[in-house]
């Protein structure tokens, strides 16, 4: 970590910061106070940030609180270098998957990791741990050594490094993919051990557990739960929600209520979560250090309550790239947090001219 | 307050158990109900067997210049304001598509001109230098006799909101003197219904050879069941809805589709003077703002020529004052939030891709966007709904190569330039995949007779029966007062 190629004031922000996050939630004033320090910070040494601003006529000046705060479209992740500080001085840099050229990846830079640890590591004990402070655990996806660019693999492998009990591992690798039999193995002993177990991971690798079960069931002790997260992602094998939770409830008896969602990109430094996936579309809400608005993709006004939109963050933990930022999601604000209803798709053709996701479609094949 | 309409058309007594489906509307603060008939794959049988016999027995001995004389007195009712069913049209439209209504009047007003009876009499010609061919039998210049006979049963698959479309189809259809089974299009159920429904009244006899009916998109009960009947089968839509069709059309039937299409305007340096200049830029805009670019022939990009008195950056800069004018006069429709975020990812690629980022002018509070490029740039569709690109192009020569890598979604090019380069690009043009040519602030309004897609409309449905000539000979040789040869 070099922190002499930091702006002059990010060291005092990011103390600030990590106090912030210990604390047990904020007030209005207080979340308003320190996101517009931070987008002061971003708007000076953020230089395609303070552009994208300018274009809109937004300066530090005329933000009173996070509402003010422009969002940056996830595509800018991928155009331009957000960063206040130079890439090459970064702790860490994540990655979006998706694509294999390297240059239409969106990356969010990090330099210093103990803010997004904080973060994760404060929700991660407050929404999934329950009265555990351990827990052994399982997981479905590569590790941090393997994909040091991933933001999930980072994620995964902290839990089980503070919170998993020491047989805590990874089950899957880039190469050999799932070790089924592995997992099957691991819960049958905390099956006959009586001790509660965490699964974790990618909902995809969930997906290939459940093919590779063949209806093979467990009945994990009481206190087990699970954690997946990302969705399907266009992978060929898409179950709905409710068939989905329906069918890890089943395959290991862990009740929805503890079967959690998690939801995060590789553009925040935070993560939401719901309260397990008892009904579906589940509730979901960040930490008290992100908040989220639903918006008019275009306009970026709020949509009435109760109407769709897309969701903008403010996560105070994103604090070198951009606090704000408008993401593809589309979602619905409720009681206690949003609903998340899946992607923005394409919009159809409405008459007989050419939509841009049947033109891309048809360069691609 | 909400309007309820019952669409669809069905010759004959409704088959027993028929099911209407509901489609329902809002737009402009008013909400409407489209009830369409949804008949089984059974009672899709019945009708197009049905609508088949019909045209057998009616249709296909009429002069084609009846039919025309039907349809011209149907369009008639549809040109004149004070006429209930152009008053009904003009209701029930702009609360379906969205559009704005004054939009919807004066765009269908202009369409249904290429529907009176001269402009039906040149579509025929077109096709058809001797159009008595569709009637009974005519000398061939090779010797013998030709006819042509339209399908026994032409289904149809129409697709999308653009107000009238389905006209097209339907009136080749009964040039032909086919039987004609049409599906609906969800997003616009009722100008289809409306004018079958009109054909009902001025002449039962010919609305007699027509169903109009709707399924769920991809239901492949009905439409397997209409497309086996049918001998011909016509459709409309993306790819992806072409080839689900395709698929179910029996290999022994012809299968015609239209896929959607992206539509360009070059406008050249003699255009750009600072007289003629700000009048392409407004001719430009009309046809952009023209059902919000949900055309086929609409315009997603500008190509405008440097060296013009006005630079291609001052000609955008007409273009989007005049589409916020248009904006104030026709309002753009209000948008899902699919196309919002297909809008504002089409601004946020301008902005953010790219090595050298776009001007955009018009803010996400527009109803309009012009993104203006100095460099030239690869052909691609914009979001629509008024999103349009203006990329400088040191001449229009260069073009041409630009789109020949998307030949198969060409279609329209609005063209403003001299007569001598009018024909040379035109040359590069059509080789690169374009099919059609037409002035700027015409794109939207094809002649009538046009080659839709680059092909014959009713050339395409026919089958010519000949009679060779060698086949005349010979029956004269048996006519009773054939004389032998000594």
């Amino acid at each position: 970590m070099n922190t002499a190629a930091w702006p002059a004031g990010m060291a005092a922000l990011i103390e600030r910061l990590l106090a912030f996050l210990a604390q047990d939630g904020c007030g209005d004033a207080e979340f308003d106070a320190l996101a517009a320090a931070l987008f002061a910070l971003q708007y000076e040494h953020d230089e395609p940030y303070r552009r994208f601003c300018q274009r809109r006529g937004i300066t530090p000046r005329r933000v009173a609180g996070w509402r003010d705060i422009p969002p940056v479209p996830i595509t800018a992740f991928k155009a331009a270098t957000l960063s206040c500080v130079p890439p090459p001085d970064c702790e860490r840099i994540f990655m979006t998957s998706g694509t294999t050229r390297a240059d239409t990846r969106g990356r969010n830079h990090h330099p210093s990791i103990a803010v997004w640890d904080r973060s994760m590591q404060r929700n991660f004990r407050r929404r999934f741990m329950g009265e555990h402070d351990r827990l052994p655990m399982v997981l479905l996806f590569p590790g941090e050594d393997e994909l040091p660019n991933s933001s999930l693999a980072r994620y995964l492998a902290q839990a089980g490094r503070v919170f998993g009990a020491p047989s805590s591992r990874s089950y899957v690798t880039t190469h050999q993919g799932l070790d089924a039999d592995g997992v099957c193995a691991r819960l049958q002993e905390a099956q006959r051990a009586g001790e509660p177990i965490a699964v974790l991971g990618a909902t995809f690798s969930f997906a290939h557990l459940l093919d590779a079960l063949a209806g093979r069931r467990f009945a994990l002790p009481p206190g087990s739960r699970i954690l997946d997260t990302g969705g399907y992602k266009g992978q060929a094998r898409e179950l709905p929600p409710d068939a989905f939770y329906a069918a890890l409830a089943d395959a290991f008896g862990v009740p929805r209520e503890r079967c959690i969602n998690m939801y995060g990109m590789t553009e925040l430094s935070s993560q939401c979560y719901d309260h397990g996936n008892a009904g579906v579309p589940s509730v979901k809400s960040g930490p008290h250090w992100l908040r989220t608005r639903v918006v008019d993709p275009l306009t970026g006004r709020d949509v009435p309550v109760g109407e769709r939109g897309v969701l903008a963050h403010c996560d105070l933990a994103n604090f070198n790239s951009a606090t704000a930022i408008l993401t593809e999601d589309v979602g619905v604000a409720v009681e206690g947090g949003f609903v998340l209803l899946g992607r923005a798709q394409g919009a159809e053709a409405r008459g007989c001219s050419l939509a841009v996701q049947e033109f891309l479609e048809a360069a691609r094949a | 307050m909400m309007l309820r309409w019952r669409a669809g058309h069905l010759p004959g007594p409704h088959p027993a158990g028929l099911r209407w489906h509901t489609l329902a509307f809002e737009a402009h603060g008013r909400r409407a109900e489209i009830e369409v008939p949804a008949p089984a794959a059974d009672q899709v049988r019945h009708i197009a067997r049905g609508v088949r016999e019909a045209a057998h027995r009616h249709l296909r001995q009429r002069p084609v210049d009846a039919v025309i004389r039907t349809l011209d007195q149907a369009v008639a009712r549809l040109l004149d304001p004070a006429d209930p069913w152009r008053k009904q049209a003009d209701d029930l439209l702009p609360i379906v598509s969205g559009y704005d209504a004054e939009m919807v009047r004066l765009a269908l007003t202009g369409y249904l001109h290429s529907f009176r009876a001269p402009q039906l009499q040149r579509f025929v010609a077109e096709d058809f230098p001797n159009p008595k061919v569709l009637d009974g039998f005519q000398p061939a210049v090779k010797g013998g006799a030709v006819r042509a006979f339209g399908p026994s049963l032409l289904a149809h698959s129409w697709a999308g909101n653009v107000p009238g479309l389905p006209l097209w189809s339907l009136a080749c259809g009964l040039l032909v003197k086919a039987g004609n089974v049409g599906k609906l299009p969800s997003a616009e159920p009722v100008f289809a219904s409306l004018f079958a429904q009109l054909l009902a009244q001025i002449d039962p006899e010919l609305a007699a050879c027509l169903a109009v009916v709707w399924w769920k998109g991809g239901d492949r009960g009905p439409s397997g069941a209409l497309f086996a009947e049918a001998d011909t089968v016509l459709a409309y839509g993306g790819n992806a809805a072409l080839q689900e069709v395709r698929e179910q059309v029996p290999v022994s039937s012809r299968f015609l589709g239209y896929g959607h299409k992206v539509g360009v305007a070059l406008v050249g340096r003699a255009a750009l003077d600072p007289q003629r200049g700000p009048v392409a830029a407004r001719l430009t805009a009309h046809d952009v703002a023209r059902y919000e670019q949900q055309g086929c022939y609409s315009p997603h990009v500008v190509y405008v020529e440097r060296g013009g008195a006005l630079s291609p950056a001052a000609f955008a800069q007409y273009l989007a004052a005049d589409l916020q004018a248009l904006a104030h006069r026709h309002p753009r429709r209000a948008l899902a939030l699919e196309e919002a975020a297909a809008v504002a990812a089409w601004r946020q690629a301008a902005e953010w891709g790219g090595h050298a980022p776009a001007l955009i002018l018009g803010d996400e509070q527009s109803s309009w966007s012009v993104v203006v490029h100095e460099q030239p740039q690869p052909l691609a569709p914009s979001a629509g709904q008024r999103c349009v690109t203006v990329c400088a192009v040191d001449a229009l020569d260069d073009v041409a190569p630009l789109l020949a890598p998307h030949a198969a979604f060409l279609q329209t090019v609005g063209l403003a330039t001299t007569p001598a380069e009018l024909y040379r690009l035109a040359d590069m043009l059509g080789a690169a995949g374009v099919t059609r040519i037409a002035p700027l602030g015409a794109m939207t309004q094809p002649e009538p007779g046009w080659h839709h897609d680059g092909r014959f409309n009713l050339a395409d449905l026919v089958r010519m029966v000949e009679i060779e000539g060698a086949a005349e000979r010979a029956a004269d040789a048996l006519a009773p007062y054939a004389q032998e040869l000594r």
